[in-house]
């Protein structure tokens, strides 16, 4: 069944089922605005697949058009090989979990998770068994009698899951699933989410503009942005090596910088910025003179009071701000160029940066492996 | 003595005041002519003047009251009759034009965003020629050598005119085309203001659009289906032109007995009874409406 069309970036295995695959697809709205611009992409069966991306950068329309309330304006949608790209929403095995939930105000919860499977036509006793299982699976069986408008924003969350799971759909779409809950919660919420999500062992498109929530409960991200994909993969490798500038800037926190390729060597390049030379100890695909840049994560940076061996991969500064996060705490060091550069500490090996302060003139040191150089 | 100035003083600052002006308003408005008429209900032919409401002639105030109207309606099955005639009407009416109010704000609600105040607009267009003026007008579309009745022999569907004037069928048209854009107006308040989700999330769900329509939208629009009704409802019960020009002598309805009693017969109190038990009949509706309103709020109030 699985056909290998996609590169498989970061998958663990090449032998996973495909479940929905998107060829080309488009939407444009009133004849100019691109929400989404020939995106392909391939699901498979069992994996939480992140889309993550910026504000209005056409998530919301993506997911809507696999849920069958937008019609693509180009394209095709597959769900298990077959074409349910006109197919309408109320006909498709998928199921959608609405970002600010969308709980029908006159029904109580149980009517609610019971919905979709009256219409099914499934027989009351066995309606009555699954909507039990379903808020078993959440913990909400004794808040089943209460309106929507009666549950905290957690219970409305959970209720709009059981709903969403209840007719076991092919495929779940979550829009930003935890969009509504506050920060605490949400951190607690996500495990559950997946948790929940893993034991049912549906198949899942989740979006998401909190990288940190794409990272901790997807097993493959894309990034979006302007309506295309910039970069897919699992998170590590995203974060590892991002693909392009707005990748590496929208995941997580980096350092860049700007330079130009002045060795290029099969097993080695150097990059010249304005702060400090690059050794980075691997090949890339550039050529010398070319303009690239170099992005850093602020936890690959030591700091140190003693000037570095050798002519490569540190700069000297001063530390204007260190900003403690209680695991971990960062450093902000501004360098000749007026570049500040951050670099992050985890706190239990603090006092190898021999306990800087305020004021402190201090150099930063990485290794050559540290490094992404990208050239776009 | 601060005190009491004090409180003089903050009865008349300005939120009180604000609060206070509606009170006012509706005590001296409607509550004090409704005792009145009720008083007046209460007497004899004799005494049913405003200067007569209290009797002095003890020496001190008392009320003398005599029920015989109340008596008189209830044994005279003609007015029995004619509230109920008076209820079947305006049900009908009701159920009119909330069948046909509903689509129509229905779909005024989903019309593009742009066309709507214009939609609106018509709605309310035939409020700018007089009331009485329109409510004629029909009388000369249903009216025997009327335009439609002449329209259908010269088409020849048929030869003879159809008699449609004073009629509970005349009757009836223009109680709906009256009270038709009170119905509508509520509605498309409610219905504009459905989320579009709760649809989205119902089709998402498996439920087919016509399906969608009764499980969701409906019971969502509950609250303006309830205002619409009552605003047709009520005014519809004590309706006197519409009757009186549309639907001829056969129809029977409270507003004209009302009329007959207060111009024809002069009878004050028969009249005042005869309105305050309509008032009853529409107490009845109203107080329906009020527990729905109050359940809801208060469901609100428990989020
Ligand atoms: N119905 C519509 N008509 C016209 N343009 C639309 C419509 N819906 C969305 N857009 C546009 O399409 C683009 C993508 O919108 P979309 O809702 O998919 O963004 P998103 O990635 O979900 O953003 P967010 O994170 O803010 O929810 C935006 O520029 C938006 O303005
Ligand atoms: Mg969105």
């Amino acid at each position: 069944m699985a056909t290998a069309s996609k590169p498989q970036t970061g998958m663990k295995s090449a032998e996973k089922e495909e479940l929905l695959r998107i060829e080309g697809i488009s939407k444009i709205y009133d004849g100019t605005v691109k929400a989404v611009d020939d995106v392909s992409l391939t699901v498979y069966k069992g994996e939480i697949f992140g889309l993550l991306g910026g504000s209005g950068c056409g998530k919301s329309t993506l997911l809507r058009m696999l849920a069958g309330f937008e019609a693509p304006t180009k394209g095709k949608i597959y769900l298990a090989e077959q074409d349910i790209t006109n197919l309408p929403a109320y006909q498709r095995p998928i199921n959608m979990m609405f970002q600010s939930y969308a709980l029908f105000p006159h029904l109580s919860v149980w009517e609610n998770i019971a919905f979709g499977l009256k219409r099914d036509g499934m027989p009351k006793d066995q309606i009555a068994e699954r909507v039990e299982k379903m808020l078993g699976l959440v913990q909400l069986t004794k808040f089943a009698p209460r309106k929507p408008h009666q549950l905290s924003g957690g219970q409305q969350q959970r209720v709009a899951l059981a709903r969403s799971l209840a007719k076991r759909p092919q495929l779940l779409l979550l829009d930003e699933p935890l969009g509504a809950l506050d920060k605490k919660l949400r951190e607690t919420t996500q495990l559950e989410l997946v948790n929940i999500i893993e034991q049912v062992g549906v198949t899942c498109v989740l979006v998401t503009h909190d990288q940190e929530e794409a990272m901790t409960m997807a097993s493959r991200i894309a990034v979006m942005s302007e309506g295309y994909f910039l970069q897919v993969g699992d998170p590590d490798t995203v974060y590892e090596m991002p693909n392009s500038r707005k990748v590496a800037d929208f995941i997580g926190n980096v350092n860049m910088f700007e330079g130009v390729i002045e060795e290029d060597e099969p097993d080695h390049v150097t990059v010249r910025s304005l702060e400090c030379i690059h050794y980075v100890g691997h090949g890339i695909s550039g050529h010398a003179g070319m303009q690239v840049g170099v992005a850093l994560r602020p936890e690959k940076v030591m700091l140190s009071k003693r000037k570095p061996k050798g002519d490569y991969n540190w700069a000297e500064g001063e530390v204007i701000e260190i900003v403690y996060f209680g695991a971990h705490t960062t450093y902000h060091l501004k360098l000749a160029s007026g570049m500040v550069l951050k670099a992050q500490e985890i706190n239990s090996t603090r006092d190898l940066s021999c306990g800087l302060t305020w004021g402190d003139k201090a150099y930063a040191h990485w290794s050559n492996e540290a490094m992404v150089v990208l050239t776009q | 003595m601060a005190q009491s100035k004090n409180t003089f003083l903050n009865f008349f600052s300005g939120r009180k005041l604000i609060i206070g002006v509606p009170y006012v308003w509706f005590i001296s408005l409607a509550a004090i002519p409704l005792l009145i008429v009720l008083k007046i209900s209460l007497s004899t032919m004799e005494t049913a003047s405003v200067s007569n409401m209290v009797d002095w002639s003890k020496g001190w105030p008392s009320l003398t009251l005599n029920f015989s109207s109340y008596q008189f309606i209830a044994s005279d099955a003609l007015y029995v009759k004619t509230y109920l005639s008076s209820i079947k009407y305006a049900l009908i009416t009701t159920i009119i034009c909330l069948a046909i109010g509903y689509p129509f704000a229905y779909f005024m609600a989903r019309a593009p965003k742009h066309i709507q105040p214009t939609l609106l607009m018509l709605i309310m267009l035939p409020f700018w020629t007089s009331f009485l003026l329109r409510i004629y007008a029909w009388k000369t579309l249903l009216v025997n050598n009327g335009i439609i009745n002449n329209a259908l022999i010269s088409l020849g569907v048929m030869s003879e005119p159809i008699a449609m004037m004073n009629t509970p069928f005349s009757l009836t048209i223009g109680m709906v085309y009256s009270y038709l854009p009170f119905m509508i107006l509520p509605l498309y308040a409610n219905l504009s203001k459905l989320d579009i989700r709760y649809l989205e999330a119902a089709a998402d769900l498996g439920t087919s659009p016509l399906k969608t329509f009764w499980l969701v939208t409906v019971p969502l629009s509950k609250a303006g289906i309830i205002a619409g009704s009552m605003l047709v409802f009520i005014p519809s019960i004590g309706e006197y032109v519409i009757p009186e020009l549309l639907g001829g002598s056969n129809t029977l309805m409270i507003g004209r007995v009302l009329w007959d009693e207060f111009f024809s017969n002069n009878d004050w109190p028969m009249a005042s009874a005869v309105a305050i038990v309509m008032i009853l009949l529409i107490l009845v509706p109203m107080a329906l409406l009020n527990k729905y309103q109050s359940d809801q709020a208060s469901d609100k109030a428990g989020a």
